[in-house]
């Protein structure tokens, strides 16, 4: 198997080679030869795909049988592991994540290719820019981390999974968060294909957009199944620690979701072309710098892979990718001209902008504060710390920034908005802000610190975002009523489906209010530890936990302790909760099971922290308000990225129609009026 | 408009009643340990520290503990901290030297990309109706607009 998975490897990086030289040959001259040599190229990308599914079986054929020999399955798996976790072995080390980024990526092209229909010529460039980053890939993965190297004996069992990764959420969240880093490669093909071949019109960022989204959409899942399993898993009560590997997820995250707004203005207005294109080409290149922090060992983190000497070829990539962004723009930047500019300060497009700007600052402050250690040791010689406070300080206010113009955006209609409209919308949702305000005040919250002070700020923004979407879907709502004959919600409905990219997106909005209502909700947290013996008690906040039993437990992979813990509230048994240490044998570290009764006011989070010096079960409980409120967030900003995904309903035809004739000046503020969001002027 | 005056009014009130609040002691300790991490190696915020049987994070937070008490402020237990533990046990880069860079530069970025955006808008507005006439003179050739018409309807069919 070893074998046919090299082979397979080879065999894929020729094919890749020939798809992006046939590719570029048939791209330079346009006769009925090239036209040829161009479908062959295609046909070599498909081909690339089958050769490196072939790879990618060999290596999970070789986890299934205990293949040892493999140094690669015998540093990460062994034979009491499941079946599950061996097949995640593929993307759970260096060289294996490397070959499952190079499948994925081939998947994409696979995909790309087949729909070549659609436009020829375009498909064809982005098909050989995918190619060409194909080929890194997989000259890294042939040359400095190959997967099949072979033992020169065959070892009795592998050394096993890391134990933080054998829980389910870690057999999804890989896949996930690499399906969105390697689907950003997809839009970077197609902006530097047409900006390569003077694309005319605006359909090359039709086609981008869905491809960017569906990205997106990978990627944040993938984050929101890290912090989930952190949360889970790690046991110290969080899901986000800045840390170096976390931030690199976060920060094409950042400027695609730029992108993913300020896109809106070129397909609306033909405005922001040169950005959007520098927008794409930075999340492409974040990626890539992702990768290098990740595997080079550049930066200290829990989750980076082991160091080795594989940055330099990121390096390179980034430079090369650079350079030939930097040659393709300034040849054709003339193509990249605004058709409009911004007429108003108060705007929907300026809004965009200001949403862009601190969007990106976002990415800068979280790319600063995760190479600050580095160039404070290139500068004085030794490396620092950065953590959770710094990057706290610099984003948090930046976030709620966000926020505000989250809920502002909505409000203001394209080109231009009048003060009065602005105001007249603006005052519903902000009388529930302060009224929000107001009444966190009197419960006793205080700005006692920053985090408070976030907290406090967040939740009247939240509410005047929670606000403005409801408006809007209300004012919308009111007008289809009447004309479908039908009760409130099913004409909200109705209006989904007429622009399920707006009102998708409005619900992805009301998605990040939750998210920050839980997240503004850790500055109330409170935490207990104690030695528990059975019999005894610890108080956290309003629970009660009484200790009932403690078991310990024995299998092939992992030695467990567990202890059957009460919860009482008032005095009143409400359940059950069982916290669990796992010691794994092969690896011999400690694992937690942590046991979470969670409500919509808060989470009981309970940990079994180990055992004392008397060989007590220690048990450590935190109170962690609002934190459901952050699941529930994320998983409607999926929905509503579902539903701006979904095709848009027909349009509503008039029952009579009413041919009308509007002279000329009329016809612009008639114009205009369309342009304003529902309800706003009104 | 009177209503949007009281509800400036209203969110004025609340702000001074948001500063309402002080530091004691044991918040100074929760603050301070936030800001450190254990230095046994598990990369963790001191005060979370989870595993039991570290040697190193009972004598940190005993430290914490004593300089609290003996230090006026939070930067002077912080520097303690990186003279005696060394600079990577603090979490939050210095206020001074070359480390108070790392404060200075994201807001002076931030403000500057504002104020260039501003700048940029205005520019464009003062430019806008000059603009907007030469626009309507290219779009009166029948010619151009045929073809323009011909582009928008090939290109919004996907």
């Amino acid at each position: 198997m070893p074998l046919l998975g090299s082979f397979c490897l080879l065999f894929s990086l020729a094919l890749a080679l020939y798809c992006f030289g046939a590719g570029v040959l048939s791209l330079l001259r346009r006769t009925p030869a090239t036209a040829r040599l161009g479908e062959t190229s295609r046909r070599a990308g498909l081909a690339c795909f089958i050769a490196l599914c072939g790879a990618g079986f060999a290596l999970v054929y070789a986890a299934l049988t205990n293949d040892f020999s493999v140094d690669y399955i015998h540093a990460h798996t062994n034979r009491a592991l499941p079946l599950a976790y061996k097949i995640s072995a593929l993307w759970s080390g260096q060289e294996g994540s490397l070959l499952f980024w190079s499948l994925l990526l081939a998947c994409y092209g696979f995909v790309l290719r087949l729909r070549h229909h659609v436009d020829r010529r375009l498909y064809a460039h982005a098909s050989v820019i995918l190619a060409g980053i194909q080929v890194f890939f997989l000259l890294v993965v042939n040359i400095s981390a190959n997967p099949f190297g072979v033992l020169d004996h065959m070892p009795r069992d592998g050394n096993g999974l890391n134990p933080l990764l054998q829980y389910p959420e870690m057999v999804i969240h890989p896949p996930m968060l690499y399906l969105g880093y390697v689907g950003l490669s997809v839009p970077f093909a197609f902006a530097l294909g047409a900006l390569i071949m003077k694309y005319p019109g605006e359909k090359w960022i039709h086609i981008t957009r869905r491809w960017t989204m569906v990205a997106w959409l990978f990627l944040t899942c993938g984050v929101f199944l890290g912090a989930h399993w952190a949360y889970s898993v790690l046991g110290w009560g969080g899901y986000w620690a800045w840390d170096p590997v976390e931030n690199a997820s976060l920060l094409p995250w950042l400027t695609c979701t730029a992108f993913l707004h300020s896109v809106m203005m070129q397909e609306k207005r033909g405005m922001m072309k040169m950005w959007n294109v520098w927008l794409i080409f930075v999340t492409f290149l974040l990626t890539i710098l992702g990768d290098f922090l990740t595997r080079s060992g550049i930066v200290a983190s829990v989750h980076a892979f082991a160091q080795s000497n594989i940055g330099a070829w990121f390096i390179w990539m980034m430079g090369l990718t650079l350079i030939v962004c930097f040659f393709f723009f300034f040849k054709n930047q003339d193509h990249l001209r605004s058709e409009n500019q911004l007429e108003s300060l108060v705007s929907r497009e300026s809004s965009f902008m200001f949403n862009n700007v601190l969007l990106l600052a976002a990415a800068f402050f979280v790319l600063w504060g995760t190479l600050f250690p580095v160039i404070t040791e290139w500068v004085k010689g030794h490396k620092i710390s950065v953590g959770i406070p710094f990057f706290n300080y610099i984003c948090l206010p930046i976030g709620l920034a966000l926020l505000l113009l989250t809920g502002v955006g909505p409000l203001l209609a394209w080109r231009r908005t009048s003060w009065a409209s602005v105001q007249k919308n603006f005052l519903v949702p902000a009388v529930l802000a302060v009224l929000v305000l107001v009444g966190l005040l009197a419960i006793g919250v205080r700005a006692t610190d920053f985090a408070h002070t976030m907290a406090l700020l967040a939740a009247p923004l939240s509410m005047l975002v929670g606000g403005t979407i409801l408006l809007e879907f209300i004012r919308g709502g009111r007008v289809l009523q009447p004309k479908l004959q039908t009760n409130m919600f099913s004409a909200m409905v109705h209006l989904t489906h007429r622009n399920t990219r707006r009102y998708g997106g409005y619900i992805a909005h009301l998605g990040v209010a939750l998210v920050v209502i839980g997240l503004a909700g850790a500055a109330f947290d409170q935490e207990n530890e104690q030695p528990l013996r059975v019999g005894e008690k610890m108080q956290i906040g309003k629970y009660t936990l009484v200790s009932q039993d403690e078991t310990q437990d024995d299998n092939a992979n992992h030695t467990s302790y567990s202890a059957a813990l009460e919860v009482q509230k008032g005095g009143k048994k409400i359940g059950n909760l069982y916290p669990e240490i796992r010691l794994f044998k092969a690896s011999e570290q400690p694992d937690h099971i942590v046991a979470i009764r969670s409500n919509i006011k808060e989470d009981l989070y309970v940990i079994y922290a180990g055992r004392s010096d008397d060989n007590v079960p220690v048990i450590k409980a935190f109170i962690k308000p609002m934190v459901s409120w952050l699941w529930v967030g994320v998983l409607l900003v999926i929905a509503g990225t579902l539903v701006a995904l979904v095709p848009n309903a027909a349009q509503l035809k008039s029952l009579v129609p009413v041919p009308v004739t509007v002279p000329a000046t009329a016809s612009a503020s008639a114009f205009q009026k369309q342009m304003q969001p529902v309800g706003a002027g009104k | 408009m009177k209503i949007l005056r009281w509800l400036l009014l209203a969110a004025l009130c609340s702000s001074t009643m948001l500063m309402v609040g002080a530091d004691d002691e044991n918040s100074r300790f929760e603050k301070a340990g936030g800001k450190l991490q254990c230095m046994c190696g598990c990369n963790q915020k001191l005060l979370i520290c989870n595993h039991v049987g570290c040697q190193v994070s009972p004598a940190m937070i005993r430290d914490l503990k004593a300089t609290v008490q003996t230090k006026s402020n939070d930067e002077e237990v912080l520097d303690w901290f990186r003279q005696n533990y060394g600079v990577t046990a603090v979490i939050l880069p210095s206020t001074h030297g070359f480390e108070l860079t790392a404060w200075v530069v994201p807001p002076l970025i931030l403000a500057g990309a504002i104020g260039v955006m501003v700048l940029v808008i205005f520019a464009w507005q003062k430019k806008g109706p000059a603009q907007a006439a030469a626009m309507t003179k290219v779009a009166v050739d029948p010619h151009m607009q045929a073809l323009r018409s011909r582009a928008r309807r090939e290109t919004e069919e996907i």
